[in-house]
């Protein structure tokens, strides 16, 4: 049997990162690193509506939040262990997606990305409202000081989203390379077209907001662990929202590997700036580099280079 | 192409342009040169708390340059290190990190506001580094760290003791019965909430109690069905944009209570309080400081001096009465512990802070056992003879009088509050 060098690759990558953080010292590379890898996962989550199947969904930070909410109801209920937590959040979040996928149906574009900011706002209206999890004043979750296995606990949590941003990334490349993708670039190219053709478009549909929300539940259950205080303000910040939209159209909407390199990319840089020059430019960077790659390359860095190749070839 | 796409095109190229918007002034990280005394710290320079956070900073520096004029510590100057948080708590966790193991800094202290000031918790507490905050409102009352202070004077039950005052002023001219109205966010959910337990404590009757968004600036329907109550007391729990709302449609209703205020912040910033003028006239609210006869302490007006001279043009509170004495009060009670114990080590360091009584520019201050002050001094004072348009005249006693607590009173309430 053959085995693809994507499963091996990926194999070395977890194995690399968890070797990393028994070996590195400095611990600021774990948190630094967390955020990036974060911002990944929604990245790729946001791309499989938003790049494959042509949805914009304004609402990232709705599910992220959700996913996080769940984790703390359940922490304060059954003490669960964190990779629990994840997977329920992840269920959770998931059937939000497909009820969300039922309930916007009809709605296209404009209108279908409204609506997932409008989901956003009503979550983020009934957690204020909700006060086991802590309502409008927040909740607190304090992290055991010593884990099996690591020095210490972001060490764990760095290799635990390393795990889950490889199986979204491999979730990503499954549905764009199968005959999942080819149906969701056939919704995203020309909805109408493709149920003239017989593209089950509802069942695509479906699937890919089930995936997607599933995804940004999972990316959300353990930040409340991350930072050990959370509200809704935090938890429901719309730049989550715009950095899981700009990384993919950065990287590239059209092709699995595009949101991971936006990601990447994106990501490290706003954690350099962090510590180098400002938070708040953060911000700016985005906002520039957004509307650079909207205006002048729409396909993002995938785009250019496949340009660029073409051309050499084309000599 | 198809339309479709073209629209989200456009959709994306105006968030993007949304998101560069969001940019406030830019800060720098202070270069580390020579052999100092490294002071960490992440700070809310930008955000929704940037203006309060930027003249905490500059509270900072004067201590900072106070403290090298005079030797530094140890015979070490000192130096603070500090980036922005923009308000963000996910980004406080990594910065603290970096302060502590890349930075190698001496000692840290906290960000402006509870949400940047827990994240940093469970970091500190495994450095076992000693950690004063800067207006957090109980943060440790979950960590329960015995090398945790806070600065804010809210006493040892923070959200109880906070309208503690408030409440007594309406037992001595006893009220029966009250309204709650608070934003539905961390600080005034936490003030509300301790105003209910002393309102039923005290017996009084809650007639109206509710939430409301935090977004909330027209407060007609909010007043008119408090007013349909005929409350006695309204004590407002509220953010700086809710404040103005509250105080322009209580005007404007003529709002009838005998007793208006409590834990409404903004009231507090020069700006909104010369914006509301005479509106002010009546109310009672919290504050910390305040140009009055019984609040002149040692140095505070030397301070002040310094503050409102490196402040103009920076855009923050050119008075800086609420928050800046008390950012560098929390580095004085550093600086004193370094200097008497003649250690940078953290256990000798919060020994000292505990047993100590330490003299600073807003008064006495002594920590009880869970961090918090050991006796609440939040002021209650009430707004007299303000008049529109002029910054000034809140540099001068007798614009906020203080009424609570009595060890600092510094006259009578005017009552009923009437409009």
């Amino acid at each position: 049997m053959k085995i693809s060098p994507f499963w091996i690759i990926t194999v070395l990558i977890l194995i690399g990162g968890y070797l990393f953080a028994e070996w590195a010292e400095n611990q600021f590379l774990f948190f630094a690193g967390y955020v990036v890898l974060q911002s990944l996962i929604m990245a790729v989550a946001w791309n499989i509506l938003g790049g494959f199947t042509g949805y914009v969904n304004f609402g990232s930070a709705g599910f992220f939040a959700v996913g996080a909410y769940t984790a703390i109801a359940l922490h304060q209920f059954l003490e669960a262990p964190l990779i629990v937590l994840i997977i329920i959040a992840g269920v959770v979040c998931g059937l939000i997606g497909l009820g969300t996928g039922y309930l916007t149906l009809r709605l296209r574009g404009v209108y279908f990305a409204i609506a997932t900011l409008a989901m956003a706002i009503v979550f983020e209206s009934l957690i204020t409202n909700w006060e086991y999890v802590g309502g409008s004043t927040g909740a607190y979750v304090i992290t055991p000081t010593e884990v099996a296995f690591f020095d210490s606990y972001i060490e764990m949590l760095f290799v635990l989203m390393l795990f889950l941003a490889l199986v979204s990334v491999a979730v990503s490349r499954y549905l764009s390379i199968s005959r999942i993708g080819q149906g969701l670039a056939a919704i995203r190219d020309d909805e109408t077209a493709a149920e003239c053709m017989g593209v089950p478009t509802l069942r695509l549909k479906l699937i890919s907001t089930t995936v997607m929300g599933a995804m940004m539940g999972v990316c959300g259950a353990p930040f409340p662990f991350f930072v050990t205080y959370i509200n809704p303000l935090s938890a429901f910040d719309l730049l989550i929202a715009v950095n899981s939209i700009a990384m993919p159209m950065i990287g590239g909407t059209a092709v699995w590997f595009g949101p991971v390199i936006g990601a990447l990319l994106l990501g490290t840089i706003q954690q350099i700036i962090t510590v180098t020059v400002s938070s708040e430019l953060n911000i700016l960077i985005v906002g520039v580099v957004l509307v650079l790659f909207v205006a002048l390359a729409p396909r993002g860095i995938v785009g250019l280079v496949q340009d660029v190749m073409k051309k050499r070839r084309g000599k | 192409m198809t339309s479709l796409f073209r629209i989200q095109r456009r959709l994306l190229l105006a968030l993007g342009l949304a998101a560069a918007l969001l940019v406030t002034p830019l800060t720098q990280a202070q270069a580390q040169s020579g052999d100092p005394i490294k002071i960490g710290f992440s700070m809310a320079l930008t955000g929704p708390l940037g203006a309060g956070g930027k003249s905490a900073l500059i509270a900072m520096q004067i201590w900072e340059k106070d403290t090298n004029a005079k030797g530094g510590l140890l015979g070490r100057p000192v130096q603070l290190v500090y980036y922005d948080d923009s308000t963000a708590p996910a980004k406080v966790p990594g910065i603290y990190t970096k302060l502590l193991n890349v930075d190698k800094v001496d000692l840290v202290v906290s960000s402006y506001g509870t949400d940047v000031i827990a994240p940093a918790m469970p970091i500190i507490m495994r450095s076992g580094k000693v950690f004063i905050s800067l207006f957090g409102l109980d943060v440790n009352s979950k960590f329960k760290y015995n090398r945790y202070f806070g600065i804010m004077p809210a006493g040892p039950d923070p959200a109880v003791d906070w309208s503690r005052g408030f409440f007594d002023l309406a037992k001595e001219k006893g009220l029966k019965t009250v309204a709650l109205a608070g934003a539905d966010a961390e600080f005034a959910q936490n003030a509300v909430k301790g105003a209910r337990k002393n309102a039923q404590n005290d017996g009084l009757d809650i007639v109206y109690d509710k939430s409301f968004p935090p977004s909330t600036a027209d407060f007609t329907p909010i007043l008119r069905a408090i007013q349909s109550t005929n409350p006695d007391i309204i004590y407002f729990g509220s953010y700086p944009p809710n404040s103005v709302g509250i105080i322009k449609a209580a005007n404007e209703l003529g709002l009838k209570a005998k007793l208006v205020g409590g834990g409404m912040v903004g009231l507090q910033f020069a700006s909104i309080m010369k914006n509301l003028g005479p509106g002010l006239n009546g109310i009672v609210n919290y504050d910390f400081w305040v140009p009055e006869p019984t609040l002149k302490f040692e140095g505070v007006e030397e301070f002040l001096g310094k503050y409102q001279a490196a402040a103009a043009g920076q855009g923050v509170d050119p008075l800086g009465h609420y928050l800046p004495p008390y950012a560098y009060a929390y580095l004085q009670v550093l600086g004193q512990a370094v200097e008497t114990t003649k250690s940078l080590d953290d256990a000798k360091l919060a020994e000292y802070i505990h047993a100590t009584t330490f003299n600073t520019v807003v008064g006495p201050v002594k920590f009880g056992a869970n961090g918090e002050w050991a006796q609440s001094r939040a002021l209650m004072v009430q707004f007299r003879g303000v008049q529109p348009n002029d910054l000034d005249q809140f540099s001068k006693s007798g614009t906020r009088v203080v009424l609570k607590p009595d060890s600092v009173k510094s006259g009578t309430i005017a009552f009923p509050y009437k409009q």
